[in-house]
């Protein structure tokens, strides 16, 4: 594990173009430990501006230090968390319940909430309504897309990625993974339906190793409907012992895992243990409450001195003028005035008006979910899955690249031509395993064996990905994407491989060659 | 395509002449001309004359030319779809081109012997091939696989992506901070153009139309049926409404690029239909190399060099081949793998040939081209070492 009090570092057998990374050590299966380091980054050659900004960039990442600096003490501290699980698990029943008892949902909300899902013949989702905003989520009681929200705890403020938990909609839930710092995993804990959510084809275990590969470091696992078993302490123990091994296994380490009883629908200990409904649990629980463990998460580190980059996780009109455009800045700080270069694509915009956490701000730095408004670009040349960066720093595109992989519990072998879909932040690409460069010794990252015929579970290998066409007509060569090694800029690098339907492999990106 | 004639002797020799129709037609043909072999097919020239007054006047004028064939392209913008598919709306599928280059060896009034000329081959107009080293089997079965009625290619008469269709619009995700307003608002428009897209791009009103298809994950497919049958109401529109009711079949499918179009194809709605044909075979063969390979790595080998080991110990039940291995420029190339095929089925095995202008053919492409599923389990390793032994 990679945790900071085990820091191993190995390495340095590689060929020249691959730097140095660290690596831990674990033989157990699936040890995704690889992928996620905790190493920092070389700080150096970022004061590169135009010189007409070079002054005010100066004083404006010495403003977001100082702001940044003080986070913990005279500002709270800043987190996001997506919130992940099994479908029907009560990740937004737990989401809403939370923020009403956190005073974030008013009481006419809350009401008319109540009110319509009654209507609607699905009173059971009226808590989830919160977040399930669309007319097809309502009517189906499914969530189909991440939805936003925040809230604040005594030490914290957290930015709230409400994920669907519907095999479907994975792409959605990789999307909002790839925004957050930490995750918040809600399983139920009904008879028979924790096991359905842990067995082959259910998402706990697939969402565990998403979002570990895609660099949250951080769980909180919710054992959510404890009414429903009758409170049982056996069956929280026996859950938790369940998933401990598994998380350890997945990349978690245990000094950053937490685990917490709860019951989303009657509000049991999200906030206070205190209420009637919580006498059961009284019993024999007297720990944190959901509250308590959130207002401990860590915040991420925040690297204000690479680069900007903006993965566009969504599009939208601005409310006045312009385009607005969210995600979350995988580094360096952005500021208003400024003009940003969209990629793929030769267009810039300007920004006109930065919004983070609802508030209009002047800048935001690395780490934060932020909204930008942009104008002087046509609405046309902005789309999900886009990058934002400096004109004067552009991200490499690629159409071929090496990356290591770590193979996940697959049935049917990966060969060479093998046809994938490529995820990275919010947008999933056609792809061919182009070429099976080697398999690697998981623990120390040698060459095992050069050019092999298959790459089968569990296994940890280099391989070339080349993309594919989009559509069905059109030019043959595919569209380049933006991509970063893993090595530059760690959130721009990392990547998940599926297909049909199921997560195959996560990796990081060594090497482009365009 | 259509078989005009066919003379071909038992040893191989001889002409076969053919009309092709589509784009399926063009890649039949494309592998089915060699550099060597000689075609004749109708050109236009545009020819010079002085009339009996003395003035010149130019003439365009048709006529069949053979050519001793050098080079020959194929281009295509709809290579990467699965099946040959059309986005063009008037249904005349001619996105492919081929082009024919070499020395004229035949007598002609307006050519002369021995000039280089270019032919692009042309849909609806006859050609007639005639090759260097005879007519291989592999040759033949292409003859016969192209000119059968009914066969695959028209199973999917027309494929419609709104995923990368200019016309739709981009549907902004609930998270906006403006509520998800803004989402349900697109997403009606969103149906709207997918309503005149179908109209534009979906023949539904073709009585030999078995299927429409409406595949997506999630629950999309519902949503777009549901929308488009909903309006071919509102606007009285009963074919539309008939072909839906009859054929309209929602399938669902992991992911929308096109590469799930085999998820389509190999779902229990559609392989009913699809049983007897060519395509499915591929489909279910290539699928069953890969379950070999994750059970029994000993019993799927892939690879020319390893290929051809195998086949050498007649340990081959399956071999899968790729139709860009026949298309070497190099004809004993070409005649090893010919030998291949026709080695592996007078021991009893299969050969399934794979068409590279389908999503299946082009995997195995990926895959060198070449694979077989053994009948009993070998060791590449130990077998490559016992042949560098001898
Ligand atoms: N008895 C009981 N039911 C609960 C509890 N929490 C949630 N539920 C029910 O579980 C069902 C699913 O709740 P949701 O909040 O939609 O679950 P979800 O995890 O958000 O589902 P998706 O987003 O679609 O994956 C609803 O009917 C809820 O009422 C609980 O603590 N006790
Ligand atoms: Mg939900």
């Amino acid at each position: 594990m990679t945790g900071p009090s085990t820091p191993t570092k190995l390495g340095m057998n590689r060929g020249p173009s691959t730097p140095a990374r660290g690596i831990g050590v674990d033989q157990r299966t699936l040890d995704l430990s690889g992928l996620n380091l905790t190493e920092k980054e070389d700080r150096s050659a970022i004061f590169e501006e135009a010189p007409k900004t070079r002054f005010a960039r100066d004083k404006l990442l010495e403003e977001a230090k100082k702001v940044i600096d003080s986070e913990g003490t005279e500002r709270k501290k800043e987190v996001s968390l997506v919130v992940i699980g099994h479908v029907d698990a009560g990740k937004s029943t737990l989401m809403g319940r939370m923020l009403y008892e956190l005073g974030r949902l008013d009481e006419k909300t809350r009401l008319a909430n109540e009110r319509g899902s009654n209507k609607a013949g699905k009173s059971s989702f009226s808590w989830a309504w919160s977040l399930d905003g669309t007319t097809e989520e309502r009517e189906r009681g499914i969530t189909m897309d991440i939805a936003l929200q925040s809230m604040s705890t005594p030490h914290r403020h957290i930015t709230i990625l409400d994920a669907p938990g519907h095999k479907d909609f994975i792409p959605n839930m990789i999307s909002g993974a790839s925004q957050a710092d930490c995750a918040l995993l809600v399983v139920d804990a009904a008879t028979g339906e924790f096991e359905a959510g842990f067995d082959r084809g259910g998402q706990t275990r697939e969402h565990i190793l998403l979002v570990r590969s895609l660099g949250v470091s951080q769980v909180v696992v919710a054992i959510n409907k404890l009414d429903q078993v009758q409170w049982s302490k056996s069956r929280y123990d026996e859950i938790c012992d369940f998933l401990r091994p598994f998380l350890v296994q997945s990349g978690f380490h245990p000094s950053k895992t937490r685990f917490v009883p709860v019951a989303a629908m009657q509000g049991v200990n999200l906030v206070s243990l205190d209420e009637d409904a919580a006498q059961e649990l009284r019993q024999w629980y007297n720990g944190p409450t959901l509250a308590d463990h959130l207002d401990q998460l860590d915040a991420p580190a925040r690297d204000i001195y690479t680069p900007l980059r903006i993965p566009i996780s969504n599009v939208f009109k601005g409310s006045t003028s312009g385009t607005a455009v969210s995600g979350r800045l995988c580094g360096g700080v952005v500021q208003v005035g400024e003009r940003l270069r969209v990629l793929p694509g030769d267009e810039t915009a300007a920004v006109k008006l930065i919004e983070v956490k609802d508030e209009s701000v002047p800048w935001a730095a690395a780490g934060m979910n932020a909204t930008l408004y942009l104008t002087s670009i046509d609405p046309v040349h902005l789309n999900i899955g886009n990058v934002l960066c400096p004109p004067t720093n552009l991200v490499p595109l690629a159409t071929t690249f090496t990356a290591r992989i770590i193979i996940f519990d697959i049935q049917i072998p990966i060969t060479c031509g093998a046809s994938i879909e490529l995820f990275h932040h919010s947008r999933d690409v056609p792809a061919t395993i182009t070429n099976l460069v080697s398999t690697l010794d998981r623990a120390s990252g040698s060459i095992i064996k050069k050019k092999p015929r298959v790459l089968t579970k569990g296994t940890s290998a280099e391989v070339q990905i080349t993309l594919r066409t989009q559509s069905l007509s059109g030019p043959f060569v595919a569209r380049p994407i933006p991509l970063e090694s893993f090595s530059v800029n760690k959130d721009m690098g990392r990547i998940l491989l599926r297909r049909g339907g199921e997560t195959i492999g996560a990796g990081i990106v060594l090497e482009i060659f365009g | 395509m259509k078989l005009v004639g066919k003379f071909v002797d038992k040893h191989g020799a001889g002409h076969v002449s053919l009309r092709p129709e589509d784009d399926e037609d063009m890649w039949h043909l494309y592998n089915l001309i060699q550099k060597g072999d000689s075609v004749r097919a109708p050109a236009i020239r545009r020819v010079q004359k002085t009339s009996a007054t003395g003035s010149i006047e130019s003439q365009r004028i048709r006529l069949n030319l053979t050519l001793e064939v050098t080079n020959i392209e194929f281009s295509s913008f709809s290579a990467a779809a699965e099946q040959s598919s059309s986005t063009d709306p008037s249904g005349s599928n001619n996105s492919a081109a081929l082009q024919i280059a070499g020395r004229v060896i035949s007598e002609n009034p307006h050519v002369k012997l021995g000039a280089f000329h270019t032919l692009d081959i042309e849909a609806n107009r006859d050609v007639r091939i005639e090759k260097a080293d005879g007519w291989d089997s592999i040759a033949l079965s292409r003859v016969n696989e192209a000119t059968v009625p009914g066969r695959e290619q028209k199973l999917v008469q027309s494929t419609y992506d709104p995923r990368h269709s200019p016309d739709i619009v981009p549907i902004p995700r609930k998270a906006a901070a403006s509520g998800s307003s803004q989402h349900e608002k697109a997403l009606t428009k969103f149906y709207g153009t997918l309503y005149d897209a179908f109209i534009r791009h979906i023949p539904f009103g073709n009585v030999g139309l078995k299927a429409i298809v409406f595949a997506s994950p999630g629950w999309v497919r519902d949503s777009v049926y549901d929308y488009v049958m909903q309006e071919a109401g509102r606007r009285g529109e009963k074919v539309l409404q008939r072909a839906l009711k009859e054929k309209g079949v929602r399938i669902h499918i992991s992911s929308p690029h096109v590469h799930s179009l085999v998820e389509v194809l190999k779902s229990p709605e559609i392989a009913a239909q699809l049983k007897e044909t060519k395509f499915a075979r591929r489909g279910i063969t290539l699928d069953k190399f890969h379950k070999m390979l994750a059970t029994d790595e000993l019993r799927a080998w892939y690879g020319p060099d390893h290929v051809v080991l195998a086949a050498d110990r007649g340990a081959i039940g399956t071999l899968l081949i790729s139709d860009e291995l026949f298309r070497a420029s190099d004809p004993v190339t070409r005649k090893k793998y010919v030998a291949l095929v026709e080695s592996v089925q007078q021991k009893g095995g299969d050969a399934v040939i794979f068409s590279s202008m389908h999503e299946s053919g082009q995997q195995l492409n990926q895959l060198s081209g070449i694979a077989a599923i053994l009948t009993f389990p070998l060791d590449v390793e130990v077998v490559e070492a016992e042949e560098a032994g001898r």
